[in-house]
Parts: C-alpha cells; structure tokens; sequence
C-alpha cells in the first residue's frame, strides 16, 4: 500500500484527474504499459484466487436445457477479497491521466480452452468481453501471457488498446491476466446499460 | 436559459406538429345523418371495414391468425367476426374510443381516405395511424404494430410504397377518438369515405359519448423501462449523424422528452436508468462531479437540468392532453461507483463523498421545488457482470442484504429528516423477496418484484402498502404474434392483486430492422420515428389497446364506492378469461421455506404454472368483454 502511495505522489495525479480528459494520440501503449508492469507487482494472485466461488465454478459449465439461467444465478463470489482486489485495479487505473480500465481475468482450472473475466470496471472497457460472458474460448495473447508471464499489447481492434500483463501468486505461479485498456475515442454512453 | 427558450421552441413545433396531426375534426350531432349501411361500391374493388381494437388485419384482408380466435365468440358476434361496413362506438369523457378501420382494393392503384365529419365544437378529436405490417422471423405472415400518424385526407396506392409488399390489397388504419372531459355526452355522427379511381366506399360511424369521466389517476402505473440513452443515437441516425455533438444537444434531450410525452399520453410513465453494471454513468444521467474524498462535490448541473429540469417541473408536457405534470418516478444514479468511488467503500471516505453530493443534490432539487418527482435509489447491477461484489438486482444470496442496510443509513445521512423532496430506496426483488420484505422494512419503500414468485405471497401487496410502500411487478411486453389482448392481462393482474404497478422490463428496443425482420416486438411497444421523418418515438397497437385498457381500469376502479371492489374484480376476471381471484394467485411451494440460493427456476417455473398456464393463452377479445362491463356499469350510473 506504502508503494502505491509513492506511486500517486509521484506521478501526481489527483484521481478525479483521470475523468474525462482524453488521452492523447502519441505515447499511450508506453503510459498503459507502465500501469500493466506496475500492476504484476501490486496484484495479489493468491487473493484472486479466492474471489469466485466453488458454487460459482460449478455451476458455470452445467448446461440444463429447463433451467438456462442456472450458471448466471449461481454465478457468486466472495466479497472480501474482491473488494480488496478491485480497488487495487481502481487505483492503478488512476495511474493515467485519461480514462482507462484494469480488469483481472482467470483461467478455468481443467478446461485450458476457456478464460472468464473476473473484475471489471468504472469505464466498463475491455477489448475481449462479449457483454455478459461468464466466461469465454480462451484468447490467444492471454494464453501467452499465461505461459510466458511476459506482457502483450493488443490492438486488434481498432481504436482500443489493451496491455495484457501476468498476476503472480506466492508460489511464483501465473494465475491470471490484467487487462489495462483505454480506447483512442471513448464512448460516454457506450455499455450504460 | 438559452435551453430552456428553445426547448419552449422545439416544444411548440412538436405541438404543432401534434396538432395538424389531429385534423382538427369534430363530430357533429347531425342526428339525421342516416347510418348508411352499404357503401357506394362500384365494381367490388373498393371496400372500407371496421373491426374491433382486437382484430387485427393483414395486408391481405384477413384476421390475424392469432386474432381469429375471437370471431365466433360473443364479442366478435356481435362485430359479426368479420369488418363491419358501419361502426357504433361507446366511450367516457376524458378517454379515447379505438378501432381499426380498413380499406380494401383490387390491389395496385392509388386511394385517398377521408373522414368527413361535419366540424363542431364538441372537442371531439380524431388521431388517424397507418399501420404498418411486420415480418416477423420464425413467424409466417404479416402483422400490424408501429401506427405511423398521418393527416388526412391521405393519399396512396397499394401495395403502400414504403411497406413494399408483393400482392397487397388492404390497408389498415387505426383511428383513435379522443372525447375530451368537456364534451357534451349524446350522439355524434361522421364517415370515412375511401375513394379508388372511379370507385368509392363510405362507412358510418357514430359515437356515443357517455356522462361518466375517465378518472385523471391511472389504478394501476405502467412503466416502459429502459437502460442508457445509446439506443437514441443508433433509432435516429440522421439526427444523430447531421449533429456532431447529438448527445448534448438540444435535439437529443427534446428526444428523451418525446419518449416521456409518448407515454405520458398514453397513461404510461418511462424510466431510463442512467449507469451500468460496472457503474459508469452517463453523462446526461447526473450531475457532473469534481474533487475527491471530503472535497467531493457536483460541479455542473447543466446537462443533468437540461435533461431532467422540463421533467421535473413538467414543462415537458405542456400542451398534451393530459396536461402538463412532473414525471412521477426517475432513477437517480447512485450506483456503488457513484457518487462514491469504490475505492473507498467502507472507509471514512465513501461516506463523504456519497453524503456530499446526495445532500447537495436535496438542496438542488428543494430550491428547483422539484418535489413531485419520486427520486429513487436502485441498484441494478449483478455480480455476473462482474462489476461488484453483490446483487443490487434480485438478490439470491441473502449475505447481500447488508449492503442495502448500508446504502439506507448513508442516504438517511444524507438527507434532511424533514426534506419536500421524494427520496425513495427501490428495490427490484424475486428470489429472496419474503426475506427481504421483511430485513429491509423501513428501508426499502418501493419494491418491483418477480410476478411469479409474487404470486406465491397473497398477503405481500398489501402489508407492504400498509407500512406505506409502493408495490410493482415486472415482465415484458408480449409479442406481435400473439393476440391482441395479451398485454392487456398484466396492468389486470396488477389490478386485481391489488399492487401499485406494473413494469415492462424493456419497452424502447425493437431490434436492428423493426420494419422488414421484426425479432418478435418483445423487447418495445414504441417505434422510432426516424424513417418517417419524425424526430419522436411512435406508438404500436399494443400500446395503444393497453391505453384503453388502463382507461377501463381507472373508471371500473372508480366504482368501488358503488360496488364492492371484490365484486368488481370478480365479475372482470370472469368476463376475461373465465377465472375466478384465487385462478390469479400460486400456493406458496414448500420449497419457499429453503433459502432462496436453494431453489431451481425449474422449481420456481413449477410453483408459477397454475397462473402461467392461465395467461399463456389470451383470447383476443378477452378485454372486450371487460370493457363492455365497464361501459355497461357506468350506462347504469346516476
């Protein structure tokens, strides 16, 4: 905690600073990069772990033809450590000085072709979630990520830009992916839904 | 202000427009104009009918199929299940009296239709809509909805241009009679006169106007709900393509208004909520924020007033006919991003911030004496979009409660005790309802709970009301294809159980091609405008046959204080569909003793069949049969 304080003195930024000021065309993947790298430090992988439930796991996968809602409606987690998590990516996020998310995404233990988002969100960015996925085929670059702990920046589709940067837990392992994403030109009314 | 004077602009023009669109006629009380029963035809090839508001026709001059179930029954009898080439119309003051009126031609060639009615000035007015005909996917056939205003006399040829289909010979036209509570009850007679090359119909028409009064105050509020204000860009291109800055422009916010007056005229209210799962906010949706911590404050007002202030005050209507009232409900756009950053919750700070700026948004609202507006806290959100940590909406986990008892204590924090304005913590409930009826008492004062699993809790209405809270329940509208009366059985449910509303969940979203791939119309009972070169939503016929059957229930409520209510709701519910009050209610399962994160939709989809079989299939005229007991009970009255 004593870092990230360092890391708002230094970079001052007062946090309402990053509402709508638009980012500038030239250095954001370097700006967002530095938020991704300084992220792997500050995430805590073993705390995310613990965020979605067994319950919530279970469930997720369990197709029944009368009940379609089943994975959605079981879909819980536990609120402390993602209270705790979240507001670590919120503060990152004010790193920079225009409008952009850090979101934690997760593999699925026994099933390596998928990936789910975990924590989303002020801006409601991200440049892989299909809106409402509980989770998803896995996404190439983070499966890289997941492999090489080494950080990606994407920008695939045209106007966004994703830093994809690994989350460590204590034994060293890589147990999930950051997204820090901005877009070129937000969309104020986008996702307001 | 500026935007205020061209808001009053903009205004008078859509009045205007409002106005020429009514045609101005009047029906006379020419008693000797004789009721002519056939028209002048010459040739066949030149027909008008009138059908009931519940028969719909197709391009092609037939019943609906989803329609013609009613011909034969005795409602339909006595509109002999087929059009009518003369039309006999009954309605109270202060209402309107609907039906379709059809003109049939050999196809390919051009018409023009009239209705001649002699002027006067009885205040009688008449709103005449083409109807458009639908192609729905997975559904064969065509079907009118979106009612698109035309003024008359109208010209054009079939098959209609723009509709473009191959082998049209009928288009339908629902006329809309608006009696208002100044005219003087008795007969008035008119016509409408179709006229095809050399060939020409006429069809009488006489309306009856009754002594009774529409009640002003709907029985039941329905709401038309929707989510963020991107739709408005994506329904009005042009207007959102010629102005570059559309969502602050005046354009934008008098869009936002046509919606509320759209609703508004016909006995409806709108909600737009303001912010997503995640919380971000829209910015037209609250006040601009600046600083941070104790230092938080709202910055800027003016996109909040521009949007919100005609609503609020309820200059935004003026000039309807119902007159000009502030919206009665809104979403304020507390969410747990908002006004308070979720860095903070839980600390010193989140309080700060979220009582500075609800205290600052009282005091605004107090000094604008915005204070007939019910201004509500409600959390949409689900922890499946992964935003926070709990469910604002339909809690299942009860763990969840706690965060409504801390969002009550802060907004109790930040209000004065004594304040005018209408603050009120809303919650939408299904699964853990019962639990939170009770854990939240006090707290919560507005609840939009699951019609099924409400339908388990008989008494729930109205020890809730009792305490003083407001009760709704929710669904969605129901299709195009399905028969015309179906979306009158949700403000009757809401009726007879005796809750303050009723909600459609989405009612402003009619998919990508509405007017060539109608998904199914579940999602809107409103059309956008655009493509007929209006900047304003236009109505559908469902929403126009739930207007008259929010009329209906206003006035057969009325008349408790000359019949007992239970009575009332009786004698309705067996007119509509054979039932009996308990056929409207579920036993409460045993599985409701489980906690609610133990049941199955499957379970909840068994505990609800007794009532969802009985209203999976409505007769077409089922609420044909209830309106002619109200206009039989209030003939009768003194």
């Amino acid at each position: 905690m004593t870092f990230l304080c360092l890391l708002f003195v230094m970079s001052g930024l007062p946090r309402s600073a990053a509402q709508g000021v638009p980012p500038p065309a030239a250095d954001l993947p370097e700006q967002l990069d530095e938020v991704a790298r300084v992220g792997s430090v500050m995430v805590d992988g073993d705390l995310c772990e613990r965020i979605v439930t067994q319950r919530a796991l279970t469930y997720m996968f369990e197709v029944d033809p009368r009940d379609r809602w089943a994975a959605g409606d079981n879909y819980d987690v536990d609120d402390a450590p993602f209270i705790e998590v979240k507001k670590t990516l919120l503060r990152l996020s004010h790193l920079v000085p225009f409008p952009a998310d850090v979101n934690l995404w997760m593999p699925i233990k026994g099933r390596p072709d998928k990936i789910r988002i975990v924590i989303r969100n002020t801006h409601e960015m991200s440049q892989f979630w299909p809106w409402g996925a509980l989770y998803q085929d896995m996404i190439p670059q983070m499966k890289t990520v997941l492999e090489t702990g080494e950080r990606i920046t994407v920008t695939e589709k045209p106007g966004w830009i994703s830093v994809l940067a690994p989350v460590s837990d204590s034994l060293g392992d890589v147990v999930g992916v950051l997204e820090v994403v901005t877009q070129t030109q937000s969309d104020a009314h986008a996702n307001v839904k | 202000m500026g935007g205020r004077s061209a808001n009053a602009k903009q205004h008078r023009r859509t009045m205007i427009r409002e106005i020429t669109n009514r045609l101005g006629l009047g029906f006379t009380t020419c008693l000797g104009l004789c009721l002519l029963a056939a028209p002048a035809l010459r040739g066949g090839v030149a027909n008008l009918r009138a059908y009931p508001e519940y028969l719909r026709v197709d391009p092609f001059g037939q019943i609906v199929p989803e329609d013609r179930a009613a011909i034969g029954t005795q409602a339909a009898g006595a509109h002999q299940g087929q059009g009518r080439r003369s039309i006999s119309l009954l309605g109270a003051r202060g209402g309107y009296v609907s039906f379709h009126l059809v003109a049939e031609l050999s196809g390919d060639e051009g018409y023009s239709l009239e209705l001649r009615l002699a002027p006067e000035n009885s205040g009688i007015q008449t709103d005449v809509y083409r109807e458009w005909f639908h192609s729905i996917q997975n559904a064969k056939g065509y079907y009118p909805d979106a009612l698109i205003p035309i003024q008359l006399p109208y010209s054009s040829r079939l098959p209609e241009p723009d509709n473009r289909i191959s082998g049209q010979k009928a288009q339908a036209f629902w006329i809309d009679l608006w009696i208002p509570p100044s005219a003087t009850p008795g007969l008035y007679h008119g016509r409408a006169v179709l006229n095809a090359g050399r060939n020409r119909a006429t069809l009488p028409i006489e309306l009856k106007v009754l002594p009774a009064d529409v009640p002003e105050r709907d029985v039941v509020t329905v709401d038309h709900n929707s989510y963020g204000s991107s739709w408005l860009g994506d329904q009005y291109p042009g207007l959102a393509e010629e102005l570059p800055d559309f969502y602050s422009s005046d354009a934008f916010f008098h869009l936002i208004q046509a919606y509320h007056r759209i609703f508004y005229e016909h006995r409806g209210v709108f909600h737009q909520l303001g912010y997503g799962h995640a919380g971000k906010v829209g910015p037209e949706f609250a006040p601009a924020l600046a600083g941070a911590g104790r230092n938080r404050h709202i910055a800027n007002w003016d996109l909040y007033d521009r949007h919100y202030g005609p609503l609020f005050d309820g200059s935004a209507f003026a000039g309807t006919r119902r007159g000009a009232r502030p919206i009665p409900f809104v979403y304020l756009p507390i969410n747990p991003e908002w006004p308070a950053s979720f860095v903070n919750w839980g600390e010193p700070g989140y309080e700060a911030e979220f009582v500075n700026v609800v205290s600052e948004m009282e005091r605004h609202f107090r000094e604008k004496q915005w204070t007939q507006t019910r201004f509500e806290m409600f959390f949409n959100h689900k922890k499946r979009y992964m935003g926070f940590p709990w469910d604002g909406d339909e809690v299942r986990f009860p763990k969840d409660n706690q965060y409504f008892v801390e969002y009550a204590r802060l907004l109790k924090k930040a209000l004065p005790p004594d304040t005018p304005v209408k603050f009120v913590f809303r919650a939408d409930v299904s699964w853990d309802m019962e639990q939170q009826f009770r854990e939240l008492q006090g707290m919560v004062k507005m609840w939009i709970s699951s019609g099924g699993i409400l339908s388990w809790y008989q008494g729930a209405a109205r020890m809730l009301q009792e305490r003083g809270d407001l009760v709704w329940y929710y669904s969605g509208p129901p299709g195009v294809n399905e028969a015309s009366a179906t979306i009158s059985k949700f403000p009757f449910q809401a009726w007879l159980w005796g809750v303050d509303g009723f909600v459609h969940w989405l009612a402003v979203d009619p998919g990508q091609d509405p007017w060539f791939r109608l998904v199914d119309g579940t999602t809107t009972v409103v059309y956008p405008g655009d493509r007929f070169g209006r900047e304003e939503p236009i109505p559908s016929i469902r929403l126009k046959i739930q207007r008259n059957c929010l009329q209906d229930l206003a006035l057969l409520d009325s008349l408790r204080n000359r019949h007992p209510l239970e009575a009332l709701k009786s004698e309705a519910a067996k007119r509509y569909n054979n039932s009996r009050l308990e056929n409207w209610w579920n036993p409460r399962p045993p599985f409701a003793d489980q906690p609610a994160f133990e049941w199955t939709n499957t379970g909840i989809g068994e505990a609800t069949s007794r009532t969802s079989k009985m209203l999976e299939s409505i007769r077409p005229d089922a609420w044909a049969d209830v309106h002619a007991y109200v206009m039989q009970l209030i003939s009768e009255a003194p």
